[in-house]
């Protein structure tokens, strides 16, 4: 290590140890304690005022107040400017110390909104929301699919018109993450419907306390309610709030869209990864006393070799990728990577416990496991279907022909 | 040890690609014709000549550049890329780090300065006939009669065996597992091809009877060297894979570009695009994977074992998915034998083969994590 990274771990340990306290062989997730609940997805549905909402946006801001809450991230908005080299080491060091799980607040709002705002924000914009964010003072969501644009994000309905003062937005937005915590969120509306879809759109950050929003929840096959449908009726937005040009939203998604792809290919603060490390998974074959089965050990083989390959991809993506520079498209083969090995691994695990991932029999550590085989098919769906994501592989970064001469788009344009 | 800056690596990277790229149309015409022999004599003494790459990773006091895995792994990718007929595999990732890890000053002097050079071909007997690296299950021995000692067996998939100058050989003797050092003349060896699946590369059993031989390293040390050998061999087979497998992609890809049916391009159909897709998702991760471990080789070796073991399996299968769907993509004509498809098919199974297939690979990745 050098020097200069030595000093940064010092102060990281300084920053841990007066705000957090290590994990001890007491708080430690040890294999037989406490729940063994492997999940992906939150069963319970969180309201924004709950002490463990208040905890997260405490731990975000005492992070950001010490310089360590956007490691790399301008100096202009509070960030350090610092290598990604440095934030693996934070992460590192952060690991071992019991913190709140603030997870899901940075995947929407720190990974997928900031970065898109301080690309096409004004600078007023950044100014605005960029800290805010990463102190915890604002949670944000993503309001992009829609009942009939999914995959065809382009074609989205939901409009906004411009009165002369204010947008009026009407519509209904769907799959929003964590919009019932949020303070803001990142809205796409069609600001243009008589013109080629994709230049059209308009992007802008609205209150999620505007009058006229109502978010309803939408409840998971898991059993769980983390994400909304959220419907909009004559909603004002000022136009100091639209993020990029009128009609230019397209370009404002993609940074989003980019950034969503390569953090949910990268996220490893889920809770799965806590299970599906050797050890854990060591523990798994000999509770069931697989340990010297051949097909058991060939299948826990496999998920820890593939969970190895996409741990180096993702650190090879993150040491090209810095803070606010969007990722290119190559981050897509990262989520797809993800989805399946977890996907398969969630089979494995099934194939090994048998009747136990059936009914709780009340053993520790298998019915459990049924949670997570219950959160997969997401994966494969939620930030880019695994089609979407193969297409823009292969258009480009492979180079291939785009498939669209000859056909025409649901909504009539070419 | 010596390191290369990424763009040194880069440069590396293009004078060997350079230098086998205009020869990589004879390479693959040759390996058509049957009986052409597996290793191209005078293009090995050329790279030499001119690139001087054999010597990369040998230390630098026996007259190598003192590089290590990082540094190598890119000139084996380019000749997997190639299917270059050199025996780099053998002479320096097998005889050299056998050499190495036997820390015997004496053979090391009187090798490696060769080796580096491009003077001296060089290979390690191993396995045996089910060609696992078990070695309890190798029946070769070594006996000493008077102050010379002699081996007797068999030792099979050779790599390179039938042109090799040395013959480093695994032998057990009453202290247990010893590398030995044959020459390529020496009396008692006999050498046969074995015929095998991969155009590109030969593999010979190779006979002792009462062969002279002389100790490298210690008496009984043989485990050890095996281990460090199957280390640097899982890195080089992965870079040859990586390198390879890189081809077959850019191989489908061009084709699917070009190729037209139904007036339009293949490529721009999806069930096309996500083929190439996902051949790509696979190689991206493991080309990454591969690049840390040869890394963790100079700066964490003690990560190396594991990561060795885990980018072998992965590279391995990654490479047969892509050969194989490479040949799918092209049609009728992937199936050819004027088309390079299958000679990249066959070393991709060959690969994923040799150090015992998938069965044994995934069972070493757990030893090596101790479950």
């Amino acid at each position: 290590m050098t020097t200069e990274l030595e000093a940064f771990a010092d102060e990281v340990r300084e920053f841990l140890d007066s705000n957090a306290k290590r994990r001890t062989a007491e708080n430690r997730k040890v294999w037989g304690q406490g729940s063994d609940q492997v999940t992906i997805f939150r069963r319970e549905r969180e309201s924004r005022r709950s002490p463990e909402m208040r905890a997260r946006r405490e731990w975000l801001r005492a992070r950001f107040d010490s310089g360590l809450g956007w490691i790399c991230g301008p100096i202009e908005h509070g960030g350090r400017d610092l290598s990604s080299a440095h934030e693996i080491l934070y992460e590192t060091i952060e690991s071992e110390y019991d913190v709140p799980d603030t997870s899901h607040l940075r995947m929407v709002g720190l990974n997928l909104v900031a970065p898109t705002i301080l690309a096409h924000g004004t600078l007023r914009q950044c100014t605005q929301f960029i800290r805010p964010l990463f102190r915890g003072e604002l949670i944000a969501c993503q309001l992009f699919s829609e009942p009939g644009a999914g995959s065809d994000l382009a074609g989205l309905q939901t409009r906004a018109r411009f009165d002369g003062t204010d947008w009026i937005v009407n519509g209904q937005k769907v799959w929003t993450s964590i919009a019932h915590c949020s303070d803001i969120g990142e809205l796409l509306c069609r600001t243009d419907p008589a013109v080629a879809k994709h230049n059209g759109i308009t992007a802008f950050l609205v209150d999620m306390d505007t009058p006229g929003i109502d978010v309803r929840p939408l409840r998971q096959m898991n059993g769980g309610a983390e994400f909304n449908e959220v419907y909009f009726t004559d909603v004002r937005v000022p136009d100091s709030r639209r993020l990029g040009p009128v009609n230019g939203g397209w370009p404002v998604a993609l940074t989003t869209l980019m950034n969503e792809r390569s953090s949910v290919g990268a996220e490893d603060s889920l809770a799965v990864n806590g299970a599906l490390n050797i050890e854990w998974l060591t523990q798994l074959l000999d509770s069931l006393e697989l340990r010297a089965n051949p097909a058991a050990r060939r299948r826990i083989a496999e998920i820890y070799v593939r969970r190895t390959t996409l741990d180096q991809l993702n650190a090879q993506l993150r040491r090209t990728v810095r803070s606010g520079r969007t990722p290119g498209p190559e981050a897509s083969a990262g989520k797809l990577l993800n989805s399946r090995n977890v996907t398969e691994a969630a089979e494995s695990i099934s194939e090994l416990l048998g009747p136990q991932m059936i009914a709780d029999n009340g053993a520790w550590g298998t019915y459990g496991w049924s949670e997570l085989l219950l959160c997969t098919p997401a994966l494969r769906l939620l930030g880019g279907t695994d089609e979407i994501l193969k297409n823009i592989i292969a258009e480009r970064v492979l180079g291939l022909p785009k498939e669209s001469s000859g056909g025409v788009a649901r909504d009539g344009s070419r | 040890m010596n390191v290369c800056s990424e763009q040194e690596l880069d440069d590396l990277r293009m004078s060997v690609r350079g230098f086998l790229s205009v020869r990589q149309g004879e390479f693959l015409e040759r390996a058509k014709t049957w009986d052409a022999p597996k290793i191209d004599l005078p293009c090995w003494q050329r790279i030499s000549t001119e690139l001087d790459v054999q010597g990369l990773a040998i230390p630098e006091e026996y007259g190598g550049h003192g590089y290590g895995l990082p540094e190598l792994r890119i000139v084996l990718e380019e000749c997997g890329r190639s299917l270059a007929p050199l025996p780099f595999l053998s002479t320096v990732v097998m005889a050299a780090t056998a050499l190495i890890a036997s820390s015997d000053d004496e053979a090391c002097d009187r090798y490696l300065p060769e080796i580096a050079s491009g003077r001296l071909i060089a290979t390690l007997a191993a396995v045996e006939k089910s060609g696992r690296w078990t070695p309890a299950e190798w029946e070769t021995r070594a006996d000493k009669c008077d102050d010379q000692w002699l081996i007797t067996g068999t030792k099979y998939f050779v790599l390179d065996g039938a042109g090799a100058d040395l013959c480093l050989v695994l032998a057990h003797t009453p202290a247990g597992l010893t590398l030995f050092e044959v020459e390529g003349r020496a009396p008692g060896l006999q050498c046969g091809d074995m015929s095998g699946l991969d155009l590109t590369r030969g593999y010979a059993r190779v006979y002792f009877a009462n062969t002279p031989a002389r100790v490298v390293g210690p008496l009984g040390e043989g485990m050890a060297i095996v281990e460090n050998v199957l280390e640097n061999l899982r890195i080089g087979l992965a870079a040859e894979a990586v390198g390879a497998a890189e081809r077959c992609l850019e191989m489908s890809v061009d084709y699917a570009k070009i190729r037209f049916q139904f007036g339009r391009a293949i490529g721009s159909f999806q069930a096309v695009k996500h083929l190439c897709a996902d051949m790509f998702v696979q190689f991206e991760g493991a080309r990454a994977l591969l690049a840390e471990a040869a890394l963790a080789g100079r700066d964490q070796p003690e990560k190396l074992p594991v990561l060795a073991a885990a980018s072998f399996v992965e590279c391995s299968r990654m490479f047969f998915f892509v050969a194989r769907e490479n040949i799918h993509l092209h049609g009728g004509i992937g199936f050819t034998w004027e088309h390079d498809a299958h000679l990249y098919f066959r070393r991709a199974k060959t690969t994923e083969l040799v150090l015992g297939g998938p069965v044994v690979d995934y069972e070493a990745v757990l030893t090596k994590l101790g479950v």
